[in-house]
């Protein structure tokens, strides 16, 4: 003979409920984290109120010992009650659908492969956009608007000198420092000169400021043009028969390629003058020995790379500031991760590039 | 379901399906516009309203199915066909969508610095007469940002209205604007189709609004038309989901009261 379960056996537990069945009642109610191990009755004769966590819990045990096998039964509830556990007992289906749907790990891999490849895409059509309409696009007058070509060098050339020099000064010195330490042992003070010259004119100069420029104008192009996504201007202008690249980033575009080499410079330049700083006051080098040192070792073709090396970075960041703005579909939160992204993707790409140049040149 | 015919079409949409990934937002969206008429296409929130109408201007792609302005079929957004039809349609966006690096003037002037030859001495006066024309004088040198929500809806629609469309296009028109700030629109709206002939499609929930300006209104629901017809006869209907909206009545929600487990009950008090 099959042996019975004692549980199923077993006399109902009668849990008397509270007057207001409320989350302060459950909080301390412990039954719910128990197994259920016999059948069970709910006394509802002195409830008169329920709450959100009150229906929770009745709904919560019936489904418990219902998967268990065992009754709960509601005893002496009011119609009241009972109509109000109805009206908002959920649609037990809607429970079941997972908010994020598990797929295989190889199938996972192909996923992300084609989103790659979209966004690679993606990607390379903002360049072929941003560089037709900031070549070709010059050409219509009316798409392009003069004014705010100025506003844009204002502010992403003139009110980003300050920083970048600062930072290059401060680079030059740590540089030469670092270096002047080493270079005295050997008494070869002497060639720190050409060391930081070159350094500061073929390396560090353009990319220094590319990777300041990225944190200030990259970011700031990507929140620019992803608060206009958001706020469906973007919208607003494809529907004036305005293309968003030619009217947002083509401005931009030309005020970076046209003020970056002069940061570029300014940037080397300063660089270049922390280290006869610390030549002068540390290695008591002359100032004329460290200038004709500098000016012997660099020639103009390493400040033609510079120029070069800071329009092609600057290019860059905005294709890769503008893309991440145009990315963003809504809210903040988007509009600060793509910020974000923006920011260290536009750092990566200078790095890489910066890279290729060291083989070209 | 009952549809409105008229002669001549200014809005036709065909078997229109739009989806967005695998969630298919509208489908087998059949629609009728003709001139001069307000259209209000209104249903609960999250039916498709807006994507209809982002569709009907090009800015969303459907999967299946033909839109057409002036008869003109419009496909992808940059197509000159479409590029060509817009010109003689204006939007008015959600949140006017306005550009915050313009002046309120320049917004304005924008359209028809781009798709006239007018020299700027004109443009200017024309920017000012359709500032007159939506009530909102004296803000032509203000930013964006300078104006209250109900003054910065006007200026946009004035930028809809600066190149004299025949067709206009609102997406949620009174949406966060107080009463008498939205019945001051919506009296502009009756003024624009009455005094110039405008056609108007207003995407919107607001009863009050719905109430005071549609001749004719397109019931959505779940993505897909439910009524089509004339504002007088949706009124009268005495069942259904479009009588439940304009009475104001419906269900709990979604899933509430759907719950298939049972209770086991004693002795009800």
């Amino acid at each position: 003979m099959a042996k019975i379960d004692q549980k199923y056996l077993a006399p109902a537990t009668v849990i008397e409920m509270p007057e207001h069945l409320d989350r302060g009642w459950v909080e301390r109610f412990s039954i719910a984290r128990e197994r259920p191990s016999g059948p069970m009755v709910l006394d509802l004769s002195h409830t008169r109120g329920v709450d959100s966590a009150g229906l929770a819990l009745v709904y919560y045990l019936n489904r418990r010992y219902a998967k268990a096998g065992l009754s709960l039964t509601l005893r002496n509830a009011s119609s009241a009650i009972l109509q109000t556990l109805k009206n908002w007992q959920p649609d037990e289906e809607n429970k079941k659908t997972p908010r994020q749907i598990s797929i295989g790990f190889f199938p996972g891999i192909g996923g992300s492969v084609l989103n790659a490849k979209d966004l690679v895409v993606e990607a390379l059509s903002m360049l072929a956009e941003m560089l037709f309409w900031g070549s070709f696009g010059l050409f219509k007058k009316r798409d392009f608007r003069r004014g705010v070509l100025v506003e844009q060098m204002f502010f992403m050339g003139y009110q980003s000198i300050g920083i970048v020099c600062l930072l290059s000064f401060l680079i030059g010195v740590v540089l030469a420092l670092q270096a002047a330490i080493q270079l005295n042992r050997y008494g070869a003070g002497i060639f720190l000169a050409p060391m930081i010259g070159i350094g500061m004119i073929k390396e560090l100069g353009p990319l220094l400021t590319a990777i300041i420029i990225s944190g200030r104008n990259g970011s700031s192009t990507t929140a620019e043009i992803a608060t206009m996504v958001v706020g469906e201007e973007i919208d607003a202008l494809r529907t004036m028969g305005l293309n968003p690249v030619q009217f947002v980033v083509v401005p931009k575009f030309w005020a970076m390629t046209l003020t970056m080499p002069f940061l570029s410079l300014s940037a080397t330049v300063v660089g270049v003058f922390g280290g006869y700083a610390v030549a002068i006051v540390y290695l008591g080098i002359s100032s004329s020995l460290f200038i004709g040192e500098l000016l012997r070792n660099v020639v103009l073709i390493d400040v033609v790379e510079n120029i070069i090396k800071s329009v092609v970075f600057a290019w860059l960041i905005i294709w890769i500031g503008a893309f991440h703005g145009f990315k963003v579909k809504g809210g903040a939160e988007e509009v600060g991760r793509e910020t974000t992204a923006s920011v260290v993707t536009g750092i990566f790409i200078v790095i890489v590039a910066d890279a290729i140049f060291s083989f070209i040149f | 379901m009952e549809t409105v015919s008229n002669s001549v079409a200014v809005v036709e949409v065909e078997n229109l399906r739009v989806s967005y990934g695998p969630h298919i937002v509208l489908d087998s969206v059949d629609l009728r516009v003709a001139a001069p008429e307000i259209r209000v296409i209104l249903g609960t929130s999250g039916c498709g309203k807006t994507t209809l109408l982002k569709t009907m201007v090009g800015l969303l792609r459907p999967e299946r199915g033909v839109v057409r302005l002036f008869g003109k079929e419009i496909r992808e957004p940059d197509s000159p066909d479409t590029v060509e039809a817009l010109k003689h349609v204006g939007i008015l966006f959600q949140n006017g969508a306005l550009l915050g690096s313009l002046t309120v003037g320049e917004n304005i002037a924008l359209p028809l610095q781009m798709h006239t030859s007018l020299s700027k001495k004109l443009i200017r006066e024309i920017v000012e007469l359709k500032l007159t024309q939506v009530d909102l004088p004296g803000v032509y040198s203000l930013l964006p940002q300078e104006l209250s929500g109900g003054m910065r809806k006007r200026a946009a629609l004035a930028r809809a209205l600066v190149l004299d469309p025949p067709l206009v296009f609102c997406d949620e028109p009174s949406a966060g604007l107080d009463p008498v700030t939205a019945a001051g629109l919506d009296d502009l709206l009756l003024r624009l189709r009455e005094g110039l002939g405008i056609t108007i499609v207003v995407v919107t929930h607001e009863l009050a609004s719905i109430r005071a300006i549609a001749d004719n209104v397109v019931f959505l629901q779940k993505g897909a038309v439910l009524f089509d017809g004339s504002m007088a006869k949706a009124m009268v209907l005495e069942s259904g989901p479009v009588h439940d909206f304009f009475n104001r009545r419906g269900p709990l929600g979604e899933t509430a009261g759907r719950g298939t487990l049972e209770f086991a009950v004693e002795n009800i008090a």
